[in-house]
């Protein structure tokens, strides 16, 4: 029984590898970090009204919205749409900001 | 789509020498595209040499399509193919048309053509209708000005918006033409300001709610403010009634209820569970199931369907005629390769432009996904956000994110990740066109 599982596994797992060498896996993140563009621009390159987040550093964007999440303050768009996110997801989000050019 | 190598080796290299000389590279990917150039000191972007090929045909220029062709585009390279078709020269933004009634927004700053899609994306344009499509071959057959034609595609994006079910009194253009709906932003916006701007003073103007999924959910809200602000300033001791068939306010419900009782207390009064059943166009009258109200000014918004191009491709499946679909990628649940995205879907999410650009964005990422041997992305997050004036200088504002639950296999609000603003303000007022001008930079160009 267990090796029946391991080797749907092990066959699984070639089948996921194969399937990102047919074409080029997207960067991760970027799916994530597009819920952003509309306000922010596309890639983060925005107008700078709203925060120009393209080529910021990974840690200072993670830092902001991990600070709005912990706010949860009631009436602030970023504090309330900052929930919307797991931490793993904030960390895909700044670090694909921070590989965009300004 | 096969490419012959040299071929993809040529277009390798055009795009390494774009990217040096920093001018956008451009596919013949269409009859259409080869008349285009790029404009010169059009900033235009890079697109990546991904190794993804294929063809996809878009149809519907809105917030939902034109996203999803540009980042198919922005996304998948030079490779993949894509066709934009749309039967109007100019997409006329939904967005901001309530400010069109008390003239703060005129109708040319609305209007939001695709030809930065074609110069800066590559992206071929058809002009027209698409009326038919083969599963099988899967062909798209379009009808122009200059006769039928025949788009090939590997995938169908269909984003054509919403349509009306008409209530019995506003079957004929005439009844209609009495009666704007202006929830398709257009002639009939201009027609519903212009009623309003002839409207006696002291008149009443009667608008109504459609019921629930329906396009926009504080738009109708919205419009009541605008208009009652409008109407206190320059038509005074007029009133505002609104007849909404939904049993409450369905969206913004602490900032409306602020805004009916307070801010235009004694303007707007506001008439719950009144679904329309008749209207007498000639006489200004409204039948609801809690009486009939009469008007100088009727502005019904009908019943949202689905448009009659889904049913006609085979999938409106769902309640409406509207078509349900895998949210992992839009792909419809009735016709495989065929992907439905923005107000024409049926998922739990608003329709609503700004998040019908999200859709169009999970959208293309899942076909670049699938054209290249993969799956869709197992964990989607899309947001809804919009800005609402309340009066013709406060706005307020909504947000939510959606995250794919894959037990109900369906977009779910976040928990605690939605809310409206504590109140109007000017400054919500000034977010509102920031925010405007980035989503249609993020859409359109």
């Amino acid at each position: 029984m267990k090796k029946t599982i391991l080797i749907t596994l092990a066959s699984l797992g070639s089948a996921l590898a194969g399937a990102q060498q047919a074409g080029t896996p997207p960067p991760p993140g970027r799916l994530l970090a597009s819920n952003c563009f509309q306000c922010h621009g596309t890639d983060g390159r925005g107008d700078g009204t709203f925060e120009r987040l393209a080529g910021k550093s990974a840690s200072d964007v993670y830092g902001e919205l991990r600070e709005m999440k912990a706010e949860n303050k009631r009436g602030e768009i970023m504090t309330i749409h900052a929930l919307g996110y797991t931490d793993a997801q904030l960390r895909a989000i700044a670090d694909y900001f921070s590989k965009q050019t300004r | 789509m096969i490419m012959p190598t040299d071929r993809r080796r040529f277009l390798a290299r055009l795009a390494a020498y774009c990217a040096a000389a920093g001018v956008p590279a451009i596919t013949l990917a269409d009859d259409d595209d080869r008349r285009r150039r790029p404009r010169p000191g059009t900033q235009a972007p890079t697109l990546p040499v991904t190794g993804l090929s294929g063809r996809v045909v878009v149809v519907g220029g809105g917030m939902s399509g034109a996203a999803a062709a540009k980042f198919l585009r922005l996304w998948g390279g030079s490779g993949v193919q894509v066709t934009l078709v749309e039967r109007e020269a100019a997409y006329t933004s939904n967005i901001l048309s309530n400010l069109v009634l008390n003239g703060s927004v005129q109708m040319p700053a609305l209007a939001f053509d695709h030809g930065k899609l074609a110069s800066a994306y590559g992206i071929g344009l058809v002009r027209g209708e698409a009326v038919a499509a083969d599963p099988v071959a899967r062909t798209l057959t379009v009808a122009t000005a200059s006769g039928p034609r025949t788009l090939a595609f590997d995938r169908l994006v269909v984003a054509p918006g919403i349509d009306f079910d008409y209530p019995e009194g506003l079957a004929t253009p005439e009844a209609q033409a009495l009666v704007p709906h202006a929830w398709k932003a257009g002639a009939q916006t201009a027609a519903l300001r212009d009623r309003i701007r002839a409207m006696p003073a002291g008149g009443t103007f009667v608008m109504t709610v459609p019921p629930a999924p329906y396009r926009c959910p504080p738009g109708p809200y919205e419009r009541a403010c605008v208009v009652a602000d409008w109407l206190k300033r320059n038509k005074p001791g007029s009133k505002v009634v609104v007849l909404d068939a939904n049993p409450a306010i369905t969206a913004e419900r602490e900032t409306f209820t602020h805004a009916f009782g307070v801010t235009h207390a004694g303007v707007i009064d506001y008439v719950p569970d009144a679904p329309v059943v008749r209207v007498d166009a000639p006489a200004g009258t409204i039948h609801t199931g809690m009486g009939a109200f009469r008007g100088d000014v009727l502005n019904v918004i009908p019943t949202n369907v689905g448009p009659r191009l889904l049913a006609d491709l085979g999938l409106a499946n769902a309640a409406r005629g509207f078509a349900a679909v895998d949210v992992l990628g839009y792909e419809s649940t009735a016709m495989p390769g065929f992907h439905v995205i923005g107000d024409a879907s049926a998922t739990t999410q608003p329709k609503a432009g700004h998040i019908g650009n999200q859709e169009g964005k999970v959208c293309a990422d899942a076909i670049l996904r699938i054209l290249g041997g993969g799956a869709p992305d197992p964990a989607p997050v899309t947001n809804s956000s919009c800005y609402s004036p309340i009066t013709a200088s406060t706005a307020s504002w909504l947000t939510a994110v959606f995250a794919y639950d894959p037990a109900t296999r369906t977009m779910k609000a976040v928990p605690g990740a939605s809310g409206e603003a504590r109140s109007a303000s000017k400054d919500h007022y000034e977010d509102m066109f920031v925010w405007f001008r980035t989503l249609m930079g993020d859409t359109f160009a």
